[in-house]
C-alpha cells in the first residue's frame, strides 16, 4: 500500500508531462493511474474478510512516535474505493471538460486532481493519527488552489480563502484534539486508541479532545455553523466539485466522527451533538436550496444536507444506524458526483449557471438527459435504486433509535427538499423552460461516460444490492459496529412505517416541484434570512479582524518616535513587574557592607544633579555640560575605587565627547523647547521613574547575593605566572580577551568610517517643515 | 555604600530614559550617552565596589592579593566605554546629518518611512 501511495504521488507529478503531450485525449491517459489504483485496491479487498486488517509501517519520526503506518479496513476500503472509483471517472471526464481550453490548463488541472486522490488515499489509510492530519491538512490546502483555479475571478479568490480559513482553523483543532489523545495515552495510533478508549474516556482531557475534533470534523464537512464554505466553492470547476465537494472531501469529517464513534461513545454528549448538529444543518441547507438559483448552487446545498444527513446518523444509536450511514455514503457519492457532472457539463455547454435560465436541451444533450434522470431518480429515493434502499434505512434508523419523532419529521421534510431538488434539476434544464438554449460546446464521450457509469451503478446496486453489501457495506459495518452483523438488503421490504414515510416524502416533493416558483421567489425575496443563513457571521468576522488590526496599527505605529520608544519602555517596566510579581520571591534590599566612602558619595551626590539638570534646561549648551558632569564623575567614581586604567579611559572619552557635542551644537540651534505636551511629560515622568526604580531594585538584589569570583580569581592567580603582566586589568584585555578586544577596535573603526561617510555627502537642504 | 551606588545610579538612568524620551533628537543623543554612563557603573558595581586598590599585582608577589579590586568588571567596563563612545560619535554624526537635511532635529519632521498619526500611505503615494 505504501508503494501504490508513492506511485499515485509519483503519477500525479508525471501527469502534467503526459496530459500536455497527449492533449486533448489527456484525461484517457491520466485515468490509467486511478483505475490502476482502484483494481489494486479491489484486489486487497477481496483478501479482507480472511484476514481482517492489511498494515504496513514505516518508521518516519521513530522519536516523535510517529511511524507511516497505513491501514486498510473494511471501513478504509469503502473509501479508497469510492475515491479511486469516482477519481477515474473525474479524471476522464475533466480531461473532456478541459478539451477547449490551453493544454497547460489542462495539464495542470489533472496533475492537482491526481494529487488531492494520493492526499485523501493518504487520509483515509492512515492509522497514526499525525500522519493522518498532513494528509488532511494536504487535502484543505489541494482543495484551495482547486477552487481558485481560475485564479483571475475575484469571486474565486474569495471563495478559496474562506474554504482555506475554514477548513485550515478545523485543522488546528483537530491537531490540538490529536495531541490531547496523544498526551493522555502515549501513542497516536488510531488503533490502539480505539482498543484504549476506556482509558481515554476516563482522563479529563477526553471531552476538549472530544470537541476539538468535532471542530475539525464539522469544518471539513460544512456542517452548522461553518456550512458556507461549501456552496461557495462552487467556484471551482465542476470536476472538482464532483470530486472534492461532494463525493469524496467533505466526507472525511463524516470519516473521522465515524472512526472516533467507537471511541467516544461513552460520553453521552457525543451523539447528542451530532443529531442536533447534523438535523439543523439539514434544516438550513433545505431552506437556502429553495432560495438558490444557481444549477451547481443548489446541488452544493443539497450535499450540505446530505452530510447533516450523515452526521446525525453517526449520532443516532440503535440498530441500522451504521448501515444507513455506510450505504447512504455510497449512494450520496454515486448520485451526487453524476449530478454534478451533469450540472458542469451543460452549463458549460450553453455558458450559464442559473437554473432559470437554461431549458429544453434534453435534445441536443441527450445522454447527459439520460444520466442526470437516472440519479436523479436515486438522490429522490424512488425505486428501484440504491438511494431508495438507503432512504428506507435511513427511516427504518431514526425509528428504532431513542431521538423521538422531531428527528423524523426534520428527515421526512429535508428528504422532500432533496427529492424535489433532484427533481428540478434532472428535469428543469432539459425539457421545460420557454427558452431553448444555444449549445455552445456539444457533450462528447468523455462528459457523459462519469454520469451515466455512476447514474446505472445506482440503479443496479438498487436491483442486485447483494454484490454491494457483501463486498462492501458488511465489512465496513463489521468495523464501525465493532463485531459481525448479518445484513440483509432488498428493494422490497413490505408494507411497513418506513415505506409511509417514503410515501408522504414523495408527496411532499412533488408539491415543492409543482410550486418551485412561487417558494423560491418567496424565500429570495427575504435578503435577511439569506444573510444569517449564508456567510453573513465570517465576513462580519473577517472584517472585524481587519478593523482591529488596521487600528492596533495605528495605535502603535502611528509615525511618532515618542509613542514608539514610550510603548517599549512601558512594556519593558510591565513584563518585567509582571515577572517579578508572578515569580513570587521578593527581591532582597539589604546592607551588605559597612563601609562608607565620603568622596566617593560626593561625587554620585554631583552626578544624580547633573543628571536632573540635564533633564531641566531648555539650553542644550547647559544639558550638555550636565552630562559631562554625569561623565566625569563616573570616572571619579572610578578612580577612587581601585580602577585607574578605567578612569582615565573614561577622562579622555569624555574630553573627546565634548568636542564632538560642541561641533555639533554649533550647528543645531543652542536653544530648544520642549517637544513634549506637558500630558506627555508626566507619562514620561512616571516611565522614567519606574525604570530607575527597577534598575534600583535589581541592582539592590544583585549585590545582597553572593558573588561568585571563580573568573576574577583565576584571573589574579595566572595573570603574572601565565601571561607575565602585573596590571591585571590590562593583561586581561590584551591577552584572555584579545579578540573581543579585537573586536572592539573594528567597531571604533566601523564608527569612525560610517561618520566619515556621513558627514561627507553635504545633502541638499529640504524645506524646513 | 552598595546601595548609594546603586540609587545614584537608578536616578541618572531615569534621567537618561526621559531623556530618550524627548523627541528633540540632541536630546536623545545625551540621554544614550548618560545611560552608557550608567550601564558602564552597572558592571562595575556587580564585581562589588569594595576597596580602593588597583587590580595590580605587587612587585615579588605572583598573584593578586586577596584585598585587590575585582579585575573583571574593569577589563568589562573598559570595552564598554570604547563601544559606548563610537555609538555615540556616530548618533552625533547622523543628528548632525539629519539637520542639514531637514533643517529640523524635530522626530515629528522626520516622515519619510510613515507619516505623523497613520502608519496608511496617503492615497497619492498607494501604489
Amino acid at each position: 500500500m505504501l508503494a501504490a501511495l508513492l506511485v499515485s504521488f509519483l503519477g500525479a507529478i508525471l501527469a502534467r508531462f503526459v496530459v500536455s503531450r497527449t492533449f486533448p485525449h489527456g484525461g484517457w491517459v491520466a485515468a490509467l493511474l486511478p483505475a490502476g489504483l482502484f483494481l489494486f485496491f479491489l484486489a486487497k479487498g477481496a483478501s479482507l474478510p480472511e484476514v481482517g486488517a492489511i498494515t504496513e509501517t514505516l518508521e518516519w519520526v521513530p522519536a516523535l512516535g510517529i511511524s507511516l503506518t497505513l491501514r486498510l479496513d473494511g471501513f478504509a476500503l469503502l473509501f479508497v474505493l469510492l475515491i479511486t472509483g469516482i477519481g477515474t471517472l473525474v479524471t476522464i471526464y475533466a480531461g473532456a471538460y478541459f478539451a477547449h481550453s490551453p493544454k497547460e490548463e489542462a495539464a495542470r488541472f489533472l496533475t492537482l486532481i491526481l494529487l488531492f486522490m494520493t492526499a485523501m488515499l493518504g487520509t483515509v489509510l492512515s492509522d497514526n493519527l499525525i500522519v493522518m492530519f498532513v494528509f488532511w491538512e494536504a487535502t484543505s490546502l489541494l482543495s484551495f488552489m482547486l477552487i481558485g483555479f481560475n485564479s483571475h475571478r475575484a469571486q474565486a479568490r474569495k471563495a478559496a480563502l474562506q474554504s482555506l480559513i475554514v477548513t485550515g482553523g478545523g485543522g488546528l483543532a483537530l491537531f490540538g484534539g490529536i495531541l490531547l489523545i496523544g498526551m493522555t495515552l502515549g501513542t497516536f495510533s488510531l488503533s490502539e486508541v480505539a482498543q484504549r478508549a476506556t482509558e481515554l474516556l476516563a482522563s479529563p482531557l477526553a471531552v476538549p479532545a472530544m470537541i476539538l475534533i468535532m471542530l475539525g470534523a464539522f469544518t471539513k464537512s460544512a456542517q452548522l455553523p461553518f456550512h458556507f464554505w461549501l456552496p461557495q466553492a462552487m467556484e471551482a470547476p465542476a470536476p472538482a466539485s464532483a470530486f472534492l465537494h461532494s463525493a469524496t472531501m467533505v466526507k472525511l469529517g463524516v470519516y473521522l466522527l465515524a472512526r472516533f464513534d467507537l471511541i467516544f461513545e461513552g460520553i453521552p454528549a457525543f451523539g447528542a451533538t451530532l443529531v442536533i448538529v447534523g438535523s439543523l444543518t439539514m434544516l438550513v441547507a433545505a431552506v437556502r436550496a429553495l432560495s438558490t438559483d444557481g444549477f451547481k448552487e443548489v446541488l452544493a446545498h443539497s450535499t450540505v444536507g446530505s452530510l447533516g444527513v450523515l452526521v446525525m446518523l453517526i449520532g443516532l444509536d440503535g440498530d441500522y444506524s451504521v448501515t444507513a450511514l455506510i450505504a447512504f455514503i455510497i449512494a450520496h457519492a454515486l448520485y451526487k458526483a453524476a449530478l454534478f457532472f451533469c450540472a458542469g457539463t451543460t452549463i458549460h455547454a450553453v455558458g450559464e449557471g442559473r437554473l432559470s435560465k437554461i431549458g429544453g436541451l434534453a435534445r441536443r444533450l441527450p445522454m447527459t438527459t439520460l444520466a442526470a434522470g437516472m440519479a436523479a431518480i436515486s438522490m429522490a429515493g424512488l425505486p428501484p435504486t440504491l438511494g431508495f434502499i438507503t432512504k428506507e434505512y435511513l427511516f427504518e434508523s431514526q425509528l428504532n433509535a431513542s431521538s423521538g419523532w422531531v428527528v423524523v419529521a426534520v428527515a421526512v421534510l429535508v428528504n422532500a427538499v432533496f427529492a424535489a431538488i433532484a427533481g428540478v434539476a434532472a428535469i428543469r434544464p432539459y425539457y421545460l423552460g420557454k427558452t431553448r438554449s444555444e449549445v455552445k460546446h456539444p457533450e462528447t464521450l468523455g462528459l457523459y461516460l462519469g454520469p451515466l457509469v455512476l447514474g446505472g451503478l445506482g440503479f443496479l446496486f438498487g436491483l442486485a444490492p447483494d454484490f454491494l453489501v457483501r463486498g462492501l457495506i458488511q465489512p465496513a459495518n463489521d468495523v464501525l459496529v465493532g463485531h459481525t452483523v448479518d445484513l440483509s438488503f432488498s428493494l422490497w421490504h413490505g408494507f411497513t412505517p418506513m415505506l409511509a414515510l417514503s410515501a408522504t416524502v414523495v408527496a411532499f416533493a412533488g408539491g415543492l416541484i409543482a410550486y418551485w416558483h412561487r417558494i423560491h421567489y418567496a424565500l429570495s425575496l427575504n435578503k435577511g434570512l439569506a444573510r444569517v443563513l449564508g456567510d453573513f457571521g465570517f465576513n462580519a468576522a473577517f472584517a472585524g479582524l481587519l478593523r482591529l488590526a488596521e487600528r492596533c496599527t495605528r495605535l502603535l505605529q502611528n509615525g511618532d518616535q515618542h509613542r514608539y520608544t514610550s510603548t517599549v519602555a512601558a512594556a519593558v517596566l510591565l513584563i518585567i513587574g509582571y515577572g517579578v510579581l508572578a515569580s513570587g520571591t521578593r527581591p532582597v534590599i539589604a546592607l551588605t557592607d559597612g563601609r562608607f566612602d565620603m568622596p566617593s558619595v560626593i561625587v554620585l551626590l554631583l552626578m544624580c544633579l547633573g543628571a536632573f539638570a540635564a533633564t531641566r534646561t531648555p539650553s542644550l549648551l547647559r544639558a550638555m555640560i550636565a552630562v559631562g558632569v554625569v561623565g566625569f564623575g563616573s570616572a571619579l567614581i572610578f578612580l577612587l575605587n581601585g580602577a585607574p586604567d578605567v578612569a582615565l579611559t573614561q577622562f579622555s572619552v569624555e574630553v573627546l565627547l565634548v568636542l564632538i557635542l560642541v561641533a555639533l551644537l554649533l550647528r543645531v540651534p543652542e536653544r530648544a523647547a520642549s517637544t513634549r505636551e506637558p500630558r506627555e511629560k508626566r507619562l514620561d515622568i512616571l516611565i522614567s521613574a519606574g525604570f530607575a526604580l527597577v534598575v534600583f531594585v535589581a541592582l539592590a538584589a544583585t549585590v545582597a547575593l553572593p558573588l561568585d569570583g571563580r573568573i576574577s580569581d583565576f584571573y589574579a592567580a595566572t595573570s603574572y605566572l601565565e601571561a607575565h603582566g602585573r596590571n591585571v586589568v590590562n593583561v586581561v584585555l590584551v591577552d584572555y580577551r584579545a579578540i573581543d578586544t579585537l573586536g572592539e577596535v573594528i567597531v571604533v573603526a566601523f564608527a569612525a568610517m560610517s561618520v566619515w561617510g556621513l558627514l561627507r555627502i553635504m545633502p541638499r537642504r529640504r524645506a524646513a517643515p | 555604600m552598595h546601595l548609594l551606588f546603586a540609587f545614584a545610579i537608578a536616578i541618572v538612568a531615569g534621567c537618561s530614559l526621559y531623556l530618550i524620551l524627548s523627541r528633540h533628537i540632541v536630546r536623545i543623543l545625551l540621554g544614550v550617552t548618560m545611560l552608557s554612563a550608567a550601564i558602564n557603573l552597572v558592571i562595575f558595581l556587580s564585581g562589588r565596589i569594595v576597596t580602593n586598590v588597583p587590580a595590580v599585582i605587587r612587585a615579588g608577589e605572583s598573584s593578586l592579593s586577596a584585598d585587590a579590586a575585582n579585575p573583571l568588571p574593569q577589563a568589562l567596563v573598559l570595552t564598554a566605554i570604547v563601544i559606548g563612545f563610537s555609538l555615540t560619535a556616530f548618533f552625533a554624526a547622523l543628528a548632525l546629518q539629519t539637520y542639514r537635511s531637514l533643517g529640523s532635529v524635530d522626530t515629528r519632521h522626520i516622515d519619510a518611512a510613515e507619516r505623523l498619526g497613520s502608519p496608511f500611505p496617503a492615497a497619492k503615494d498607494r501604489p
